[in-house]
């Protein structure tokens, strides 16, 4: 006797019927959704508050999502919810030792201090201008679904991946490295 | 009309460095940066820049242990058939969260096998703390150090004891330097080791070892704060700093002589 799935019969992790619910494609972006949030936050504490804040805004405006991109959408509302966060931390900027915080993860390999300026560059960046160049670099979306994503024009796009870049390349610039020599 | 007429724009050299450009105005734009080396330091920089953000995130997208705790919204969904899956959502999260809240909150277990948080501000403040301990060492006339030069062995053997670490006093003779003595201090909120060193004129600096939370090798770094000049770096388990009121040639040839005869 085929009847709708019983919502209560669906608690704790017994296999749903459809695999393809919408919290199971949530849970599906969770990764690239914490690479992006770990990317514009300062902190692995950040990262992982706004990533919990972005998932649960998507589930509580499920009803809005058109059905098609819900990384993209998704990627969106952890934008604004970035954004909104940086706005309320100017104004109460109680929170002035957030400067900590490496990118270890386990990535091991590189140079610890080069990896703090890397972090030092795009913290002094402004959420706009971070926010366009994690989703072109790191995400790797075309200039014209960030113009979409962020409902801006193209041009803006371009013109806040440009300020982005060399303003990191003036961070980085800055001449204080010398490479070590200790003859073996 | 050909390709090679249209001007190479600014958003053709991102698109670039982004692979965003079709084959033909790839080539174009390749040519165009053999003729202008100040576009093509730029691009390079792009893409130097572009490979460490990558680098520096990538290892983020991963499954966390308790992904599924994050579906546990504490807010209901507004439709009544979303609102009773939310509640038994709701309920199997209490579940989960109950099995889960022993350990601590997520974000804690979930880094829980990390290195600690304070790791960049650690690194960060090791030339900080450095200046500090020249700072009020090395102006201090009667009790510079606590152990002088004149018991070296005892010296190294007590400090390298309390860093774990094979510790030389470096012999700076030929920068003109000698060694006054060491004593201990606290760097990184651990046992550091601090040495002070002073030429003919009585001008001092400091070295300072503590223990780093990261292993790693960097390169020398400086800072600058007024007159006085800190050089530090990061070798296997031991950060480094030198700390001096003499120019930054010459304490980069100090901090050189130091890195040379320090034991990774």
């Amino acid at each position: 006797m085929p009847h709708a799935p019983d919502e209560g019969s669906r608690v704790r992790g017994a296999s749903p019927p459809n695999a393809e619910t919408f919290e199971n494609q949530v849970l599906s972006l969770v990764p690239s959704l914490r690479r992006y949030s770990r990317s514009l936050a300062k902190s692995d504490s950040d990262g992982e508050d706004l990533l919990q804040d972005c998932v649960e805004k998507v589930l509580v405006r499920r009803g809005q999502w058109r059905g098609i991109n819900l990384r993209a959408w998704a990627f969106t509302i952890m934008t604004n919810l970035y954004r909104d966060r940086h706005r309320r931390l100017i104004q109460h900027p109680s929170v002035e030792l957030d400067d900590t915080l490496g990118l270890t993860a386990e990535d091991v390999s590189g140079d610890p201090l080069e990896k703090t300026r890397l972090q030092q560059a795009l913290n002094a960046l402004t959420p706009d201008y971070r926010a366009v160049l994690m989703l072109v670099v790191v995400e790797g979306y075309a200039y014209q679904d960030v113009a979409d994503m962020l409902s801006i024009p193209i041009g803006t796009v371009m013109s806040r991946l440009s300020r982005a870049r060399r303003q990191m390349a003036a961070h980085l610039a800055e001449d204080n490295i010398v490479t070590l020599r200790r003859p073996k | 009309m050909t390709d090679e007429h249209t001007p190479v724009t600014e958003a053709d050299l991102h698109a670039f460095v982004d692979g965003r450009l079709d084959d033909d105005r790839r080539r174009r734009v390749e040519l165009f940066l053999k003729d202008h080396p100040q576009e093509a330091a730029e691009v390079q920089q792009w893409q130097a820049q572009a490979k460490d953000l990558k680098a520096a995130f990538s290892s983020y997208a991963r499954f966390g242990e308790n992904d599924r705790t994050l579906l546990n919204s504490k807010t209901q969904p507004a439709t009544l058939a979303s609102f009773r899956r939310g509640a038994g959502l709701l309920a199997a999260s209490l579940l989960l969260f109950l099995s889960g809240a022993a350990a601590g909150i997520y974000a804690d277990r979930f880094y829980a096998g990390s290195p600690p948080v304070e790791t960049a501000s650690a690194l960060e403040s090791l030339p900080g703390q450095s200046k500090t301990a020249f700072l009020v060492y090395a102006s201090e006339k009667r009790h510079p150090v606590e152990v002088g030069a004149d018991e070296e062995a005892h010296l190294v053997a007590w400090l390298g004891k309390r860093l774990d670490y094979k510790l030389v006093a470096p012999d700076l003779r030929s920068q003109g330097f000698s060694l006054v003595g060491g004593r201990l201090v606290p760097v990184n909120g651990r046992a550091g080791a601090m040495l002070m060193y002073q030429d003919a004129a009585g001008q001092r600096l400091t070295v300072l070892l503590g223990k780093n939370p990261e292993n790693g090798e960097t390169s020398f770094r400086f800072e600058s704060s007024g007159s006085v000049e800190t050089f530090y770096w990061i070798d296997g388990e031991i950060g480094y700093a030198v700390t001096g009121e003499v120019t930054r040639a010459k304490l980069q040839a100090i901090a050189e002589e130091c890195y040379r005869q320090f034991e990774s």
